[in-house]
């Protein structure tokens, strides 16, 4: 048995080590949508959902899932760096023509949108979380003196700027997660010959049923579907 | 048949390397890729040039020796062919071909289009291998072996270790030679035994050898001329993983 030093600095380790953050990622997003789509419930379900967020486990609860949440990206990203950096360097010189047969857009551009999915989040934060960005919709009470994220969210998804930019991000992470889901199963060597084709047809869809789903907010509301 | 062939020209290890243009005529369909490298080899001569260095032996596709990269893609544009075995007849009069070497750290080029593959053979070794007492081999039938087992096997076994799935693959990773070797032996009873340590060595080897990390674009699958599966990927992956978690000799 080798050392678990050797172990975890291997390339299959560390692709589990993606797989596995990636897919409780990708859960983590399940329960994110899940969240939003309240909106169209209106301002009592969103503003009671997310001061019942803040005051879970007496307000420990949403500090444990911050913790998980940024264990679990930085474990991704520093996996997803090391290997793109090693993988590079191992191609070294490229052939003057290449033709691909089964690779994607998707599975090539993982680095990228990773990377672009990094700046977003900081972004979304800063504008949700922070109230860095677009201050003004950020400290709106409502009538039973709680944070009123629904005004918040339907006046920041009044302006069409913000919607472009959360839309192209989430074209950005429907990409990612087009690859990412039936690649995750794979690392982990979860393979069957009856569900591997299952897998490899409805991880894709998945992906695009998040995307799609977090869109329908921002979208919603710029229509005046939401809010208007 | 008229061709136009651009061929990465590589004096030695340490010389930079470019790819020369070459036009070839009165090349006939009926020849193999390699046999109209040979005419062209032999027009080179007669002209006092280098001719063209690439490796083959048995030229019918069993052997693993050839290998270049033909238009973008290790063997050429048929699936399932080796070099030795793609005809001219596959290409149309006036075409460019692109012909350049397998290309991956861990495959330095030695001259033109042959690659120093003794990387896999330290996978081999590390760990690619049943180790077999000596005396009487035991009487067949007391290996009950199934036969969907022993087909799987015989389907990862049948790896040439010619190297396209390096070659194919973005990341010049060897996971599926690495996990058709360590498949193919998984598979049947005999192979138990070493299983799990065999799986964590050859997967160390490999990466000690400089190639890249499987990101299941799925290439090799696509280029193997052999067609093994990348199904043997998420068993050496599983395999790993167990060795270095859980229970393992």
């Amino acid at each position: 048995m080798r050392s678990f030093g050797e172990v975890w600095k291997s390339t299959v380790f560390q692709k589990w080590i993606m797989a596995v953050t990636g897919i409780l990622l990708v859960l983590f997003l399940v329960g994110h949508l899940s969240g939003n789509l309240l909106i169209f419930l209106g301002p009592e379900a969103m503003n009671s959902y997310a001061l019942g967020l803040k005051e879970l486990l007496h307000g420990a609860g949403i500090w444990i899932a911050r913790i998980g949440l940024l264990v679990m990206f930085f474990l991704h990203i520093r996996a997803g760096i090391i290997l793109s950096a090693r993988n590079r360097a191992s191609k070294g010189i490229r052939n003057a023509k290449t033709e691909p047969r089964a690779s994607s857009v998707a599975s090539r551009s993982m680095i990228y949108t990773g990377l672009l999915i990094v700046v977003y989040v900081l972004y979304h934060l800063a504008h949700f979380t922070w109230g860095a960005v677009h201050a003004e919709y950020y400290s709106y009470i409502d009538a039973a003196g709680r944070h009123d994220v629904y005004r918040m969210v339907v006046e920041s998804f009044q302006q069409p700027t913000i919607v472009v930019a959360y839309v192209v991000a989430m074209i950005v992470t429907g990409l990612h997660l087009n690859h990412a889901i039936a690649s995750a199963f794979q690392t982990l060597g979860v393979t069957h010959p009856r569900f591997s084709p299952i897998i490899r047809s409805v991880g894709p869809l998945v992906g695009a049923g998040l995307a799609l789903g977090f869109m329908a907010v921002p979208v919603a509301i710029l229509l005046g579907l939401v809010g208007g | 048949m008229k061709l136009r062939l651009h061929i990465w020209r590589q004096a030695g290890p340490s010389d930079q390397g470019m790819m020369k243009t070459y036009d070839l005529d009165n090349v006939s369909e009926h020849m193999s890729f390699l046999e109209m490298l040979d005419v062209l080899n032999e027009q080179l001569s007669e002209r006092g040039e280098e001719p063209v260095a690439f490796e083959h032996d048995c030229r019918e596709g069993i052997c693993g020796s050839c290998g270049m990269v033909i238009n973008g893609r290790p063997h050429g544009p048929l699936p399932r062919t080796t070099a030795c075995q793609l005809h001219m007849r596959t290409f149309k009069d006036g075409d460019e071909i692109y012909i350049e070497p397998w290309r991956a750290r861990a495959f330095p080029v030695i001259r033109d289009l042959v690659v120093d593959r003794s990387s896999f053979d330290r996978i081999i070794q590390s760990g690619g291998y049943v180790s077999v007492n000596t005396g009487n081999a035991q009487d067949g039938n007391t290996l009950p072996i199934p036969k969907v087992a022993a087909d799987k096997a015989m389907d990862a076994a049948a790896c040439i270790g010619c190297g396209a799935c390096v070659a194919a693959c973005p990341n010049s990773s060897a996971m599926l030679f690495t996990s058709a070797k360590a498949g193919h032996l998984s598979m049947l009873p005999q192979g138990q035994a070493e299983r799990y340590s065999r799986s964590e060595n050859m997967v160390l080897t490999m990466d000690a050898e400089g190639f890249g990390a499987c990101s299941n674009h799925y290439e090799c699958e696509a280029a193997c001329p052999k067609g093994i599966s990348a199904d043997f990927i998420a068993r050496l992956n599983r395999d790993f993983v167990k060795a270095s978690l859980g229970t393992s000799a």
